[in-house]
């Protein structure tokens, strides 16, 4: 179906007869004196699953957002947002919302028409009761769901699929498995120094992940520490934003990292620079590490492999290991390989060696979920009695597996597909398929690999149910949508992976339209499952979304945040209360030696190597690296969809060096085609040495009214690690190759 | 509406610290989010460098809205005095009395005055002055993540760290006739190690 088609369906189906927008009138130009008084102010968060987490403060008039702040109480966001939260205004009153219930005749057809919420949802209890009596069970129902909306109150999603029964769940992370792994290795949990304490680092290597796009407000800290003094370094494959920032920018073969980690730290051995007492009394293994080291690593070797000149490498690592505390960042975008899990191990062991591990400004700096110790209430759900499950591996679990331990005395599980290879689960799945599939949370068609593949796994679903705010290509995909409330509308609490500030957000308008919350489409579900058969569901069928914020909330929770009542996130978001800003700051590890391991036996018992030894990059199938990370306009294809975004992100764009240009006849701003055996996207070109010269970049976008989806190329190749934690590998986004033309 | 205080800086101006800058357009969206101009209307916009100034595509950028400029070019040619230059140096476009006849978009070397199609009128950025009485940032300056984007007051420049702030850097318009009040701190580069 056309995009032409897929809007005529919208405009038939009065998707965009209100305009909804014109609650958000234009201010006069010279406007009227600002009063703070002609505003009720409410707390909000934005959810989007990204370091910064911010807190907002939002402006509402005459039950209107007005506009929005960052929270100023909120050290980390300091009165401000990035691009795409100053966007939620728009967001919220974007004409393009989905309104209301809406049924596809024929998915893809784009005939859409409104339903009531009744008719859907009855629609969807009697496809899920039909499907249940067929197989006896209900694994034919399969979630899919991540990082949409972090609210906490968003996991009665899964909630919900638990109280209908055991179900199919797509589990895993397409983020940042491999590295959590590699950090549970070596350290025993994934735990990072507070960012704010980077100020006080005197060396800070930022290693595969560009902040100035992805992460603003880290931006200061990096400042600060070299207005203090500290070199920065930067290193990526691509000169990006940050790297322009830095006093170095390394530019070395993609998926490299580990072997350059290694060659540093056989220099820092070599020179003696190892913190000795660190190694012999916090940590097991470094003799044998550092016997890898003098057998099997040189600096020219990490030379050869990087493309980093030896005495460069020489020079940054005596630096690093001199400079006291130093740092280091590990990006998620540098553990997205088939060796990324084992390139994150040899940076830790760079960043262990010298004694940087448990020091305020040191730390090998990665994530951690200290503040995430919720209930989980709307997630944990009883199944109705009688349900019958899988009975086979371990069920499913998640990076945030709160009911580990309880699954594990049931007679049945839910049934595991991995989220990384999505479109060849559904497409495998037996005894039963997976009939149903229930998004929410995610955009399948803009994040899940091999597009194209992807399609022929939706064709052999019975039923599709999306809930979403926009008309993506998911919703394309789906038989029925369901409108959900933006972050303004509902209730709830985030938390960041990254800084260590909690944030309330308080519903501060009543839902657009016939939005609803993710928890009130439970509710509504099994207000429906049991009126047609009675026990059937075992959600609660009535919800105070605001009600359920008190169940999230604990005394461990309280006693972190200082804070007695979690209606005291009202006055502005709390910072956790740690011993230090510093993870591991006691060094007590939770490894199984409870010390560092440069040696994890762990590790080798999952099938890994047990020292963190270098492996070899995923061969190339076609003649160019392709890279399709985070754009600073997007977060996957989250915003650059808003008309106030295309005002300063037209188009995608893929980005390739001089000389790739000119050795295949591409002018700047040409259309080419970018291919490989798995699709094809057309595209305009702009040429630049930002990019290396075997690679082709293309950052991550939906835009309404283009068919560009980096995904028409993106594999689903397994990263090495990530099992262990998060139930399925990683993936290898940037492990991808590609041949262009001119179209 | 300008209320003479003896403490009152005599020109306010952006100073635009294109060595923080990160070029996130954070600045330039919060103007939209503070605004909501018309699709299409923009009042603070980011400009890449041309590679001949910084040898990296996108990696460097102004950020610019109007300059409030000691000579407005926009006040001398609006034929209906829409255009006030308040005693703080912030000059201020009355949507009210503009009669959209288009001369101080014609006339502005900068192109900061905009055409809003839908009130058939110009307008601009009149450095948030309503935010400035009440005593708050204007919204791009508060908004800004590394404090790339400050307000300043031009007479007290030399004695700040940002004593080595130029008028006119490399790909910005020289106007002396206007003497535009926006300063800026020039980027510096990397060492960069390529494979
Ligand atoms: S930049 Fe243009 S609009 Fe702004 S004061 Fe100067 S001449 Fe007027
Ligand atoms: S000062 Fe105010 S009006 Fe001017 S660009 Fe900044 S936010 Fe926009
Ligand atoms: S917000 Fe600051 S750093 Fe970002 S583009 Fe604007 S001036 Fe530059």
């Amino acid at each position: 179906m056309s995009r032409r088609s897929f809007l005529k369906g919208l405009i038939a189906s009065g998707a965009l007869a209100t305009l909804p927008c014109g609650l958000l009138l234009p201010r006069n130009a010279s406007a009227a004196p600002f009063n703070k008084a002609d505003f009720q102010i409410f707390r909000n968060a934005c959810p989007r699953n990204c370091y910064d987490t911010c807190s907002i403060v939002t402006y509402v008039r005459d039950g209107v957002v007005r506009f929005v702040e960052g929270a100023p109480e909120s050290t980390y966001t300091a009165g401000g947002l990035c691009v795409k939260g100053y966007s939620y205004p728009r967001r919220v009153y974007s004409p393009d919302r989905i309104k209301y219930p809406m049924v596809q005749d024929g998915r893809g057809s784009g005939n859409w028409r409104r339903v009531s919420w009744d008719e859907a949802m009855e629609r969807i209890a009697r496809k899920l009761l039909e499907i249940k009596e067929r197989d006896g069970n209900l694994l034919g129902l399969a979630l899919t769901k991540y990082s949409g909306n972090f609210g906490i109150t968003n996991y009665g999603v899964e909630g919900m699929m638990s109280s209908l029964g055991y179900t199919t769940r797509l589990v895993g992370t397409p983020c940042w498995p491999a590295g959590i792994d590699a950090q549970n290795y070596d350290l025993g949990d994934m735990w990072c120094n507070d960012p704010e304490d980077m100020e006080k680092s005197r060396y800070v290597i930022i290693w595969g992940a560009n902040p100035a796009w992805c992460s603003v407000h880290s931006m200061k800290y990096v400042y600060a520490a070299r207005d203090r003094g500290a070199k920065i370094v930067v290193i990526d494959p691509v000169l990006t934003q940050t790297s322009a920032k830095g006093d170095v920018a390394w530019q070395p073969e993609t998926g490299s990292d580990g072997a350059l980690a290694l060659g540093m730290a056989r220099h820092v051995l070599d020179l003696g620079l190892v913190d000795r007492d660190f190694v012999a009394n916090n940590a097991v293994g470094f003799e044998e590490f550092a016997a890898y080291l003098r057998q099997n690593v040189t600096v020219e070797w990490a030379a050869e492999k990087s493309g980093i000149p030896a005495d460069e490498i020489r020079r940054v690592a005596e630096e690093f290991a001199t400079a006291r505390p130093a740092t280091i960042w590990i990006g998620y975008g540098m553990q997205r390989h088939v060796n990324g899990g084992a390139a994150v191990r040899a940076i830790d062991a760079l960043v262990a060696m010298t004694g940087n591990v448990g020091k305020v400004g040191g730390g090998a700096r990665y994530g951690h979920l200290q503040t995430w110790g919720f209930n989980y209430h709307a997630m944990i759900q009883k199944a109705p009695a009688g349900s019958i499950g899988f009975t086979g591996k371990a069920g499913p679990k998640g990076e945030f597996d709160v009911t580990a331990g309880a699954a594990a005395a049931a007679a049945y599980t839910d049934r595991a597909l991995n989220i990384n290879k999505t479109a060849q689960e559904l497409l495998d799945a037996q005894n039963p398929p997976v009939r149903v599939l229930w998004s929410s949370c995610k955009n399948p068609f803009a994040q899940d690999f091999d597009r194209n593949k992807l399609e022929k796994a939706f064709n052999k679903l019975e039923m599709v149910v999306s809930v979403e705010q926009f008309f993506t290509e998911t919703v394309r995909h789906s038989d029925i949508v369901l409108p959900v409330t933006t972050l303004f509308e509902e209730w709830t609490v985030n938390a960041s992976y990254w800084h260590y500030w909690v944030s309330l957000n308080e519903q501060a308008i009543a839902p657009m339209h016939e939005a609803k919350s993710n928890i009130e489409i439970a509710a509504l579900l099994s207000k429906h499952m049991n009126r047609l058969s009675p026990g059937s569901c075992t959600y609660p069928q009535d919800i105070d979304t605001k009600e359920w914020m008190e169940k999230e909330f604990n005394k461990g929770v309280y006693d972190l945040l200082g804070i007695t009542h979690w209606q005291d996130l009202r006055k502005g978001p709390a910072k956790a209360k740690m011993p230090s800003s510093a993870s591991w700051s006691d060094r007590k590890f939770k490894t199984p030696s409870g010390k560092y391991e440069f040696r994890s036996d762990l590790c080798a018992s999952h099938g890994h190597k047990a020292l963190p030894e270098y492996k070899e990059g995923r061969k190339p199938y076609a003649p160019y690296r392709l890279l399709t990370p985070h754009s600073k306009f997007a977060i996957h294809s989250q915003f650059a969809n808003l008309d106030w975004m295309e005002e300063f992100q037209t188009e995608p764009f893929v980005y390739l060096n001089p000389a790739l240009a000119r050795a295949k006849g591409i002018a700047d701003l040409d259309t080419v085609r970018v291919f490989n055996p798995i699709g094809e996207v057309k595209l305009r070109a702009k040429i630049t040495n930002t990019v290396p010269g075997d690679c082709l970049l293309m950052y991550e976008a939906w835009f309404r009214k283009l068919n560009f989806n980096v995904q028409n190329l993106v594999d689903d190749e397994s990263a090495d690690m990530g099992a262990y934690k998060t139930g399925a590998p990683g993936v290898a986004i940037h492990d991808q190759f590609a041949d262009v033309a001119r179209a | 509406m300008t209320t003479q205080k003896t403490s009152l800086p005599r020109q306010r101006a952006f100073l635009v610290d294109v060595e923080r800058c990160i070029g996130c357009f954070t600045c330039a969206m919060a103007c939209k989010n503070y605004y909501h101009q018309e699709t299409g209307v923009v009042w603070r916009q980011l400009y890449p460098l041309d590679e001949a100034i910084y040898p990296h595509r996108e990696r460097a950028f102004f950020s610019l809205a109007c300059n409030h400029c000691e000579n407005p070019a926009c006040l001398n040619a609006c034929p209906v005095k829409a255009y006030e230059k308040r005693e703080d140096g912030v000059v201020v476009h009355h949507q009210d009395r503009c009669i959209g006849c288009g001369n101080c978009i014609r006339s502005c070397p900068y192109g900061a005055p905009r055409y809003n199609p839908v009130l058939k009128k110009a307008e601009k950025c009149s450095l948030c002055h309503e935010r400035l009485d009440a005593g708050k940032q204007p919204a791009c300056v508060q908004s800004c993540p590394v404090r790339a984007l400050r307000l300043v007051d031009i007479a007290a420049l030399s004695t700040t760290d940002a004593a080595n702030a130029v008028q006119y850097p490399a790909g910005y318009p020289e106007m002396p006739q206007v003497n535009p009040s926006t300063r800026f701190i020039m980027p510096r580069t990397p060492r960069v190690v390529r494979r």
